[in-house]
């Protein structure tokens, strides 16, 4: 007996696992310094719990961790800390919330497009699918192939500004819907609904968004080196043109037009453009990979969603996985991460390759991905100097540096300054309306693009001028009541715990040594008040008029000394980037 | 580079001069030092009439369309008849009907028109701009090199934000944020400087990542044009209001204005847009409204120029990113049309009066040798003293020309 039982061991540890086996981190982290070690990488050193906590939230949250966040976490004594920030983070509905504001961008852009386009009814739709933990074939599926009625109607979201201002409002606290809901409203429709008139903009940007693949320069010329044609091209695009919006709202209505966004049996051009679209029109639709779309029962649309979602789709599911791991990383095996093709080959493609699997065999699971991902030593490396910095850096052996994006970058401000608690107390009727002005001034200031395909965006002069000058940071670095420069202020101790928590609340670590004793001389140096100019000039802003409605005492020497401090550690590079 | 030497010189003890250095490697790096031409122009405005203006309608006029031809004071050069005011400069003018390329794209046809290339994911080209901007500074020294009025352009692509557009939302409204804060002064601003130039040092050295050099180089601009003396450019109530009528009481007639206020300051690159040639529907209608905001605008720019003296040395482009179809479709609309289009120049050193290039009777074949945009820019970068096969290494040691191959236009280009 004990030697049959030695040779069914032998036997299930000599079999070749099967490949559907769970991927742990800990076999990523072989394979990736298996890679390093062939390239001769030098890794930069494991990233520190608190840099490693801020990376987290600003990845999973879109903000940096407050303060009381990063003291209990870097108190916390017991082994496995990260994995279970991580988890409490997923649990949290800041994750759902962020991953909404993502991908609404992302799919939607920045601009309300109006009309037609019901930007709430659409984030609601997104914000089920995150809390939900929706498998990601099924959220496409779902998305690619949406019929239904766009909107609740009404006035909410009418104009711009408001729609702006839904923006920064909590995705997770919608505004009550104006009329009774439509049983066939389907908030997904509204994705679509942007690109009704041109179906070329649509196909394009799923091929990219969920395939990873550039096929719309194909819409003018075949690529001279890439295997889509203008006719791959207008195939695929044909998938889209049987789709048309008919009007519930009859004249003009208030607000969003209800439409019902259904499958029609025959091609349809629609819009000003629809003289170009003939071509597209008479295409037979057709998957990239020459699967027929049209022999499927349901129509086109339908059978190219299940053919993108399908488990075999060589590009799915590794686009996902590129896109989550460039989101943590820094950096995709593939970039840039929505341009998969031959000539542009992956670095690492067996992990690649791997990962996919995995994501697939989880059943698409999102979250799943995300742990795996930030419990790998390639989340967790610092941004710390290197040897052959690039290189190392485009292998994950080094974490690169990301600027925030506008959204992480004011909500972080926010939360940095207690900008948010101060405004609230001063001007609560204000609040949304002071923070959409921010909001579009600063995206404004940070857009070359609608959707911009790069993450390689510093700034602008204007934009460093609005941080140095603006009211936002200096309004923000005051000692507003409410405010984090009030609060710090009033900490028990000397200028040593208060550089400190300044530090935290601003860089989300504690400081170094000699980072405590040059601030406190910096805090301590003697220098005279600056004060308001005797007439101030008339001013539009709503933040100011606040602060002299208060008739605050005239700030003191050593208060605005901690201003000078916390307006250096609001506009530095630590804070400015995600690294 | 001033600035980079300067920092290698003050950078305090081995470590910082190692960061400077580090930084300085992974910029972008010149491939091959070549000299450029010897310049005739020191600065360029580019009006970019944005959507794709109809070739036909506009600058190469054909018989029997809608709009007539109009006889200008240049016997070789016939444009439209509702760019009467323009027709009087005409003879300033070079116009390039012969131009073709394959993006009928928006996005894609933009991005060829402001940086030369095609789009291509792997590469961040610079735009005209930002090539300009690097290789000639800013003129004005304390003012940016690149001003984009009215429009965001293009960036600076991997030659670094610090090289990207100072872009004006509008005209009429000086940049914002240039004052200090309530209750900051001058010393108190230097206090916040050092604090900060503090952090920017200790995370360059934690880092040694270009991007924090990038970043402290585009504050270091920001910080120079608060302190400019030249700040009155923007304010264009020092004109008179009959140089303001001139221009025409528009948003982009204004931005002429403050452009040839900004090169008068020294700026070398300024772009502005006028937007709306995108004319899928109602095409006669609309062109012609733009066209009545173009003319004046256009006409009182080289007037004005020349009348300072500054047209010889600064180069006037006036372009969108591609044409439009001759067919007229049934919304009375012309569609995107990259086979054929036209861009018209002046000054800098460009020879006026001519036409270079033709298309056929109906506008939709290009007929004498096509001119493709890199030509274009070698055209506008030999101008200015650029080499057009200057070269830079991107980051990742890519090699990257200010042109994609381009062949200045000789016969376009005033013998000096």
């Amino acid at each position: 007996m004990p030697s049959s039982l030695l040779i069914r061991l032998l036997l299930v540890a000599l079999a070749p696992a099967p490949v559907h086996a769970r991927l742990a981190p800990a076999d990523i982290d072989r394979r990736v310094r298996t890679e390093w070690r062939r390239q001769h990488l030098v890794p930069a050193p494991p990233v520190d719990d608190a840099r490693f906590l801020r990376r987290l939230w600003l990845d999973l949250a879109g903000v940096i961790p407050p303060p009381e966040a990063v003291t209990a976490f870097l108190a916390d004594r017991a082994p496995g800390k990260r994995a279970r920030a991580v988890e409490q983070l997923l649990e949290s509905p800041r994750y759902a919330d962020h991953f909404t504001q993502l991908w609404e961008n992302l799919l939607l852009g920045r601009q309300a497009p109006g009309g037609v386009v019901d930007r709430l009814a659409f984030r609601e739709w997104l914000h089920a699918q995150f809390a939900d933990n929706r498998p990601w074939d099924k959220l496409v599926y779902a998305l690619v192939s949406a019929t239904g009625v766009n909107s609740d109607g009404g006035l909410r979201n009418a104009n711009p500004r408001q729609a702006v201002r839904a923006a920064v409002l909590s995705a997770s606290s919608p505004e009550p819907a104006a009329s009774a809901p439509d049983a066939n409203k389907n908030g997904a429709v509204n994705w679509l609904l942007k690109y009704t008139q041109n179906p070329p903009d649509l196909a394009g940007a799923v091929a990219r968004t969920f395939l990873g693949v550039n096929i719309q320069c194909a819409q003018c010329h075949d690529h001279p080196m890439e295997k889509w044609k203008q006719d791959d091209f207008r195939r695929f695009t044909a998938a889209f043109v049987r789709t048309a919006p008919m009007p519930i709202d009859e004249g003009q209505a208030m607000g969003i037009r209800r439409v019902a966004l259904r499958d029609l049996p025959a091609p349809v051009a629609l819009g000003p453009k629809k003289s170009e679209l003939g071509e597209i029109v008479a295409a037979h639709p057709t998957a990239l990979d020459g699967t027929d779309l049209l022999a499927a029962p349901g129509g086109p649309r339908r059978a190219l969603a299940a053919w993108i979602t399908a488990s075999e789709n060589p590009w799915f599911a590794r686009a996902t996985v590129n896109r989550m791991w460039a989101h943590l990383t820094g950096r995709g095996f593939v970039e840039p991460i929505d341009d998969f093709r031959r000539s542009n080959p992956a670095v690492m493609p067996e992990l690649l390759d791997r990962l996919a699997v995995d994501f697939i065999a989880s059943g698409y699971d999102l979250k799943q991905l995300i742990r795996t991902i930030c419990a790998t030593e390639a989340y967790q490396r610092s941004s710390a100097r290197t040897r052959d910095l690039e290189r190392a850096t485009r292998h994950f052996a080094r974490h690169p540096l990301r600027p925030l994006a506008p959204n992480a970058l004011l909500d972080s401000i926010a939360q940095a300054t207690g900008l948010e608690a101060a405004l609230h107390k001063q001007a609560p009727a204000n609040l949304e309306r002071v923070k959409a002005q921010l909001l579009s001034q600063l995206t404004f200031l940070f857009d070359v693009d609608e959707e911009p395909r790069t993450s390689s965006f510093e700034g602008t002069i204007p934009q460093a001028l609005l941080f140095m000058n603006g009211i936002l940071v200096n309004a923000g670095a005051s000692a507003l009541p409410s405010s984090t420069l009030e609060r710090v202020l009033a900490l028990p101790g000397g200028d040593l715990e208060k550089v400190a928590a300044l530090c935290v609340c601003t860089l989300s670590r504690p400081p170094s040594a000699a980072e405590s004793a040059r601030w406190v001389v910096y805090v301590q140096a003697p220098h005279e008040v600056v004060k308001r100019p005797p007439a101030p000039a008339a001013t539009a802003d709503p933040l100011d008029r606040a602060a002299a409605r208060l008739r605050l005492p005239e700030p003191t020497a050593k208060q605005q000394a901690y201003e000078d401090l916390f307006w250096a550690l609001l506009n530095s590079s630590e804070f400015f980037f995600n690294h | 580079m001033e600035r980079r030497r300067f920092l290698e010189l003050s950078a305090s003890g081995l470590a910082g001069l190692l960061a400077a250095r580090l930084a300085a490697r992974s910029a972008p790096a010149r491939a091959a030092s070549r000299r450029g031409p010897a310049p005739r122009a020191r600065a360029c405005i580019v009006l970019w009439c944005n959507g794709g203006p109809s070739h036909v309608d506009t600058w190469d006029p054909k018989p029997g369309a809608p709009f007539r031809a109009l006889r200008t004071r240049a016997p070789a050069i016939e444009i439209c008849e509702h760019l009467p005011r323009v027709a009087a400069e005409a003879h300033r003018l070079a116009i390039v009907r012969s131009l073709s390329s394959r993006e009928g794209n928006h996005d894609r046809a933009q991005f060829l028109l402001h940086t030369g290339y095609a789009p291509n994911p792997t590469v961040a080209y610079p735009s005209l701009g930002a090539w300009v901007s690097e290789e000639l500074g800013a003129g004005g020294a304390d003012l940016p090199g690149f001003v984009s009025i009215s429009g965001p352009s293009a960036g600076a692509g991997f030659l670094g934000v610090a090289h990207g557009p100072f872009v004006i939302p509008n005209p009429s409204q000086p940049p914002q944020n240039l004052a200090y804060p309530s209750r900051v002064d001058f010393v108190r601003f230097a206090r916040r400087r050092s604090a900060l130039e503090t952090l920017e040092q200790g995370f360059a050295n934690e880092t040694g990542d270009a991007r924090v050099q990038a970043r402290r180089d585009l504050l270091g601009k920001a910080i120079r044009i608060m302190y400019s003396t030249r700040l009155r450019a923007f304010d264009l109530q020092e004109e008179p209001d009959s140089v303001r009528a001139a221009y025409g009481d528009t948003d982009f007639g204004r931005g002429c204005l403050l452009a040839r206020r900004l090169v008068e300051a020294g700026v070398r690159f300024v772009e502005v847009v006028l937007d709306g040639w995108d004319t899928h529907q109602n095409n006669f209608e609309r062109t012609k409204r733009l066209m009545g905001t173009l003319d004046p605008a256009l006409a009182t720019l080289l007037a004005e120029l020349f009348e300072r003296d500054l047209l010889r040395s600064t180069l006037v482009l006036c372009l969108g990113e591609f044409g439009r179809t001759p067919s007229i479709n049934a919304n009375e609309g012309r569609d995107h049309y990259p086979g054929a289009f036209s861009a018209v120049l002046a000054g800098g050193g460009i020879r006026g009066g001519l036409v270079h290039g033709a298309t056929d009777e109906a506008g939709g074949k290009v007929v004498t040798p096509p001119v493709a945009v890199a030509d274009l820019f070698a055209t506008c970068a030999s101008l200015l003293g650029l080499d057009p096969a200057l070269t830079m290494r991107a980051p990742g040691g890519r090699p990257v020309a200010l042109t994609d191959n381009g062949k200045p236009l000789h016969d376009l280009i005033e013998s000096s």
